[in-house]
């Protein structure tokens, strides 16, 4: 200790913080995921105002979006042993909550919180489809089905593409919020490190760097499908 | 007589409290090219789509040649059975904006038709070579100009071999030197016998285009004849009083 700013200790720790970035990606990567199909659904049952799923869409829409996403994580992190209690009282089961890693539970609480918000941009996408098209291809004698998922969904989704890609980039930065329910992604990974030294600072300055590198390389990966895009159309 | 592509009778349709259809009969023979005419907000649009389903009428019976239904009984079945025996050339092309002209042709030869991917593509080339496009095969519909738009969709429609096609303002969209094409491409495709009901405001080509004329004025048909006879000598005093204005707006541009 003594001093003010341990330099050799910030670049000692790298490689423990570093092990933090599959927990990062894994969970980004599930949350979009599965946040795409539940969006996708959300967005087709407001659409076509699919009676009580598009009133449920909306409630659930609302709460997701009106909620800390911290406080969404500490509620399925602290509902779930609650839920696996009773479902072991109900059945008698012996089912043990310690068996399935806290990782899953982020899985649940970032895909649920993903899906909202992709709800109300995948319906704004689908909505910006020329409506022609949609009676172009009833025209020829598609199934609003085929419609949907040949014609109006892959427009759809080159409009969306700078929004997700926005929208993933912010999810991947709040997956930070994980080391709330003891995951040990890049935040998780940097207390522990910080905790050994009590040097806080130069833990939290490896993670800022981790993070700005990781969005880095996303934002470029993101410009080359872009380009890629328009050149195809 | 000829095979009847097209039957309707008493068709009904209102948005709200517009009555727009009021009862309209009309009959298009196979082989026929029929020039629906009228003022705007006469309901030519609207009954011309009553016949694919895009709207559905209030009341009244429609045949397309073998398959007849009435409107009180139409769903998602009777919309697909309908929608597999036309085809529509719209006013804004219609072109799906994510599919290259060839793929426009063959996307419902192989989706709807079920047609394998060799033989739609061959049938695709056929068609668009038809309509003077298949250099542009594999570009992109942002990429052509309105008048090849128009004739992708026309070549889309030919390759359906639909009962009839259905053209709604086809030209109306078009910068004017561009028209000319587009009609050429209609008169061709007339004279091969394809069944056609054409809605425009495109007098001059109505009458080199079309065998029938008919006229539609506040929701109904109320004149139907020869294009001769038409432009001519019409018989109903609301015809005449179209035909004037027309005649007059013409005389103006000289």
């Amino acid at each position: 200790m003594g001093k003010i700013f341990d330099f050799q200790f910030m670049i000692e720790i790298i490689p423990s913080i570093l092990k933090g970035i599959p927990f990062t990606i894994m969970i980004a990567v599930v949350g979009f995921a599965v946040g795409i199909v539940i969006g996708l659904f959300g967005a087709l049952f407001k659409i076509y105002k699919v009676p009580v799923l598009n009133k449920l869409t909306g409630l659930y829409v609302s709460f997701v979006r009106g909620t800390p996403l911290v406080v969404q994580i500490l509620l399925i992190y602290y509902a779930f042993p609650i839920l696996i209690k009773l479902i072991n009282f109900k059945f008698g089961t012996k089912i043990d909550i310690s068996w399935i890693p806290a990782v899953v539970f982020m899985f649940i609480a970032y895909s649920l919180n993903a899906g909202a918000y992709l709800t109300e941009s995948i319906r704004a996408s689908i909505l910006a489809v020329d409506k022609g098209q949609m009676e172009a291809a009833e025209s020829v004698g598609m199934t609003m089905w085929q419609a949907m998922i040949r014609i109006v969904l892959p427009q759809a989704a080159k409009i969306s593409l700078p929004v997700f890609a926005n929208f993933f980039i912010g999810l991947l930065k709040d997956t930070s919020l994980a080391f709330t329910a003891a995951v040990p992604e890049i935040m998780g990974q940097a207390k522990i490190q910080a905790g050994r030294a009590s040097r806080f600072f130069e833990a939290y300055i490896d993670a800022a760097l981790i993070y700005w590198g990781l969005c880095i390389i996303l934002e470029r990966i993101v410009a080359f499908i872009e380009k890629r895009n328009k050149e195809s159309a | 007589m000829s095979n009847v592509m097209i039957e309707m009778n008493n068709i009904h349709k209102k948005f709200g409290n517009n009555h727009v259809l009021k009862g309209v009969d009309l009959t298009v023979n196979e082989g026929e090219t029929v020039a629906l005419l009228g003022s705007s907000g006469s309901g030519k649009s609207t009954l011309l789509r009553c016949i694919n389903l895009l709207e559905t009428p209030d009341a009244g019976d429609v045949r397309i040649n073998d398959y007849s239904f009435t409107a009180s009984k139409i769903n998602k079945h009777v919309k697909l059975e309908a929608r597999r025996r036309t085809a529509m050339v719209f006013q804004n092309f219609g072109l799906f904006a994510n599919k290259t002209a060839l793929e426009n042709v063959t996307e419902a030869l192989i989706t709807v038709r079920k047609k394998s991917k060799s033989e739609a593509i061959e049938i695709g080339r056929k068609y668009l070579d038809k309509v003077g496009l298949l250099e542009q095969a594999n570009q992109y519909p942002s990429t052509l100009s309105g008048g090849q738009k128009q004739r992708v969709a026309i070549s889309r429609a030919l390759a359906l071999d639909p009962k009839i096609i259905l053209f709604d303002e086809p030209t109306s969209a078009l910068d004017p030197e561009l028209v000319g094409e587009v009609q050429r491409v209609i008169r061709k495709v007339a004279e091969e016998k394809v069944t056609m009901l054409i809605v425009t405001h495109e007098m001059d080509f109505a009458r080199d285009v079309a065998d029938k004329v008919a006229f539609m004025s506040e929701g109904q048909i109320i004149e139907t004849a020869t294009p001769s006879e038409f432009f001519t000598n019409p018989k109903n005093e609301r015809t005449q009083k179209f035909l004037e204005r027309y005649l007059q707006r013409f005389s103006y541009s000289i």
